[in-house]
């Protein structure tokens, strides 16, 4: 099925074509930014460092944190058609995938709790949160060192 | 300039300590991995806020964040002078990486301008009311040149010499 996904149109092109595989990693990085950027800044708040920056500044910073997940969802796929079966069985990949996932579920529910009280459940979430964050960014750049 | 550098300190202790440690290169890309992360996290936060984005904020409160900011930056100069330490040859004559450090130079006068002025200009103001012309352009032209910065060095690999 993955020696499929890498024979098709798309694939071939992110594989061979001299920019494509360049230029979507580089979007990567802005959408890392983006996604990252924003949602650590607001695990830290919630943890406690710079308590004068009021939360809720996290609920208008959420469309944007959604527009860069899905800069990196779509540069993301594109990057994995190229390799797609060397990807599946890499487990930094896996992991990285699998830290994506819990961050982004993360992301929801304290989502829904920016507006009340910070109690210890939430901090406890935002922790395992940038703890997912600062996994991906790790499992990701092994990806290049971990075969 | 930046080759006549390269050129002297290619031979030095620092350049084949960083080449023949095991482990150091990946570890010095993840550590800049989250000192952008942290520089560019911060500064979304401050820059989209002085440009004019919910403005329910004040925006001096989204200064608080600053430390995360220059944490980033430091992690990335330290780590960013090791790899050129650990490849002068390579980065010096590189035109995405002199690009880069160019858009860092104007990154650098651009944070003197919010510095000098418009965080006065901030502190003094009416923070309800719309963003001055110069606090959006130093937003912008923040975003705009870290943007820069993050696309061109992930494209140094794949570029050739200025």
């Amino acid at each position: 099925m993955f020696l499929e996904l890498e024979n098709t149109a798309i694939a071939l092109w992110v594989g061979t074509s001299l920019w494509a595989y360049p230029f979507l990693l580089s979007i990567h990085i802005v959408g890392l930014a983006i996604v990252v950027g924003i949602f650590s800044m607001r695990d830290l708040r919630l943890l406690g460092v710079f308590n004068a920056l009021p939360i809720s500044t996290f609920s208008y910073l959420k469309n944007f944190a959604i527009a860069g997940f899905a800069l990196n969802a779509f540069s993301g796929v594109l990057l994995f058609t190229s390799q797609a079966s060397v990807f599946v069985t890499n487990v930094p990949f896996l992991t990285k995938i699998t830290a994506i996932l819990i961050g982004m579920v993360l992301a929801f529910i304290i989502q829904s709790k920016l507006t009340s009280e910070i109690d210890t459940k939430t901090k406890l979430l935002a922790l395992v949160s940038l703890a997912c964050w600062i996994s991906a960014i790790v499992a990701g750049r092994l990806i290049a060192y971990i075969f | 300039m930046l080759v006549s550098f390269a050129e002297s300190i290619v031979d030095s202790a620092l350049t084949y300590w960083i080449q023949s440690t095991y482990w150091l290169w990946p570890i010095l890309e993840i550590t800049h991995f989250i000192g952008l992360t942290l520089l560019l996290g911060g500064l979304i936060v401050i820059d989209l806020r002085m440009a004019g984005f919910f403005r329910a904020i004040d925006p001096v409160t989204t200064h608080k964040i600053l430390p995360a900011v220059i944490l980033g930056f430091v992690l990335n100069l330290i780590t960013g002078i090791l790899f050129f330490y650990g490849d002068p040859m390579r980065y010096s004559i590189n035109i995405g990486f002199q690009i880069k450090m160019l858009l860092v130079l104007i990154a650098g006068v651009n944070a003197a301008v919010y510095h000098l002025k418009v965080d006065p200009i901030l502190q003094n103001m009416d923070r309800s009311l719309a963003s001055p012309v110069i606090a959006k352009l130093v937003a912008y032209t923040s975003l705009g040149t870290w943007t820069g910065v993050l696309l061109l060095g992930r494209l140094i690999p794949y570029l050739g010499t200025g």
